[in-house]
């Protein structure tokens, strides 16, 4: 039976019609915050649930390029693209769920943020779905000049503006990377289409291919400076600590999952016979990227700027991965895929209870503040645990199995000087993660009482984000016939089958 | 006769000096300009190299990159006034509170 093209379609417009009636919606009076997000976590449902249908209905693999008359092959539907679609919108309504009694709180949030989101998980979305290095760039800005809005949108402190302004000009030059590269690779292959660049080059692979090497060094400056590794990742602190606390989780665990995304279709598809050239360069990256953001995470006294520099370690992890694919392909892309989803349950899950913790006034900002929180507050204090030994990897979490892939793909790709730094940084992180821990249970402190209680939906989702960051590191072996991390990873291999189907 | 290195040279004029711009300059308005200078350098490419070619994609795409960089003006211009508003300077250093 012939499916209609739109089908495949149907999440995209999902999300970016809603995006666009959220615009409209604003400009009335009688809809406030709680109705703006109850309609956007109507256009996201929608969304993952076509998504889901596109992923059970068309097959385990399939890859389909809809309207191709229209968009000439510029988008492209697989399983791939869909099982990072599935990622992202649901990143968008985990954040709007947890952060929900934080706009509440803040007088600054309208309906607007809302449609931004919208449009920035579109943006996202359309990225991982992107056949095409122009659709690319127009996709990667469009999901970035949504969050320099997002993050500057409490226009009223100081910190948010100049967040908003640093990314916006140095996202702003990243981007012109990307585009010189593309020129590049346009000016030495004739066309910029995915597919068609990965035959052209594997024809001629034996003429000079210098023109198309240089573009993609350009492309992946700009691929380094959006997730952050080590010569551009000065920008990340400043802006994920300026940015309010929803809007850094959303960018720590949504963003860099769809630039992964896209990059890694690029790289396996296009760059497969020249990435050789790259893996001295990246080896050098890992290992700085690593020490870096260790050192900057150890040398902070705010928790957020501490979550945002390890957030710099995740990436040199998820490089490590990234590099070991010349060898192991099938299972370094699907631990990389494996990665993204247990760091962004753990990190959505850290930042929105921090958030949380913060909507009232007054705000919990250094380690110090968390002073005996397990007192006060004993379930909240768990569930911040469970997250931090899940960022550490500490076996029986979600992070474990996420790190054992990686560093066992690393040795089995011969990389193992690149495991032993990572292990060693996990050894490292092992000191700033439990500092949290240590002081909430060691420690009294009678003066706390600001704290919100346990109510709405906020805390609801978060415990339930603990609760699949325990089961993804236990479930398997606990119940028998219980769908386990398994199929997490099952998914990853299949979507990473799927890009090769013609 | 001007040939197709011709465009690319400019082009790479016109990047470098973008890029000079955007390290070398102050004041926030000059940062914008900066970095539409490496977004035209680019579009300049991109055409002369879809005529090369003979294939319009590349004109086209000239066409998508000037809204991307209005858009992200827009955006910047909307900063701008704000932080004017509030501070009554357009200069980078005024905006260097966070550090690193």
């Amino acid at each position: 039976m012939q499916t209609p093209d739109i089908t495949y379609l149907l999440p995209l417009f999902f999300v970016g019609v809603g995006a666009i009636l959220l615009m409209i919606l604003s400009t009335f009076k009688n809809i406030n915050i709680k109705k703006g997000a109850i309609a956007s976590l109507v256009f996201l449902t929608l969304a993952i649930v076509s998504n889901i249908y596109n992923l059970n209905t068309l097959g385990d693999i399939y890859s389909v390029y809809p309207f191709s008359d229209v968009f000439n092959n510029m988008i492209v539907v697989d399983t791939y693209a869909s099982y990072f679609s599935t990622i992202l919108i649901l990143g968008g309504i985990l954040t709007i769920l947890i952060g929900l009694h934080y706009f509440q709180r803040r007088k600054e949030f309208t309906v607007e943020f809302f449609s931004l989101l919208l449009f920035s998980v579109f943006g996202m979305m359309l990225l991982v779905h992107a056949n095409e290095l122009i659709t690319a760039f127009i996709a990667l800005e469009i999901a970035s000049i949504s969050l320099y809005i997002m993050i500057g949108f409490e226009k009223v402190i100081d910190k948010r503006i100049e967040a908003s302004y640093k990314y916006l000009v140095l996202g702003s030059l990243a981007g012109v990377f990307f585009l010189l590269g593309s020129s590049f690779i346009y000016g030495a292959t004739g066309t910029t289409s995915i597919g068609e660049i990965g035959i052209f080059v594997s024809n001629n692979i034996d003429s000079n291919m210098s023109l198309i090497i240089l573009g993609g060094t350009m492309i992946l400056i700009t691929f380094l400076f959006k997730i952050a590794a080590f010569p551009f990742q000065n920008w990340a602190i400043d802006v994920y600590d300026g940015a309010s606390l929803p809007v850094t989780a959303f960018m720590a665990a949504t963003f860099k999952a769809a630039v992964f995304g896209f990059i890694l279709r690029l790289v396996l598809v296009d760059f497969d016979l020249i990435r050789d050239f790259w893996d001295d360069m990246f080896v050098y990256i890992i290992i700085f990227t690593l020490a870096y953001g260790s050192f900057l995470a150890i040398i902070q006294k705010s928790l957020k700027r501490m979550l945002v520099s390890s957030s710099i370690v995740h990436t040199g992890y998820l490089l490590i991965a990234f590099v070991s694919i010349g060898v192991i392909g099938e299972n370094a892309a699907s631990s990389i895929i494996f990665y993204l989803v247990a760091y962004f349950l753990s990190a959505l899950g850290a930042f929105g209870l921090i958030a949380y913790i913060s909507s009232e006034d007054q705000l919990r900002i250094t380690y110090d503040d968390f002073r005996g929180f397990s007192h006060i507050r004993p379930y909240m204090a768990a569930m911040l645990s469970v997250f931090m030994l899940s960022l550490a990897g500490i076996p029986s979490t979600i992070g474990f199995i996420g790190k054992f892939y990686i560093f066992t793909g690393a040795i089995e790709s011969g990389n193992e000087i690149l495991a032993i730094v990572g292990i060693t940084a996990t050894f490292v992180s092992v000191y700033y993660y439990f500092k949290l821990i240590a002081v909430m249970y060691f420690y009294r402190s009678p003066e706390m009482t600001d704290v919100p209680p346990l109510k709405g939906i906020a805390p609801l989702v978060i415990a339930v984000i603990a609760l699949m960051i325990i089961w993804g590191g236990i479930g398997n072996t606990l119940i028998a016939y219980f769908p386990g991390v398994d199929f997490l990873i099952d998914m990853a291999k299949l979507s990473y089958k799927s890009l090769f189907i013609l | 006769m001007i040939t197709l290195t011709h465009y690319l040279v400019l082009s790479g004029i016109l990047f470098s000096i973008g890029l000079v711009g955007v390290m070398k300059r102050k004041n926030l308005l000059m940062l914008f300009f900066s970095t539409e200078i490496l977004l035209n350098a680019v579009n300049v490419g991109f055409a002369a190299v879809s005529k090369y070619y003979g294939d319009l994609s590349g004109q086209m795409f000239a066409f998508f990159i000037i809204a991307v960089a209005a858009s992200e003006v827009a955006v910047g211009l909307g900063l701008l006034v704000l932080w004017y508003k509030k501070t009554g300077s357009t200069d980078l250093d005024s905006i260097q509170m966070m550090k690193g």
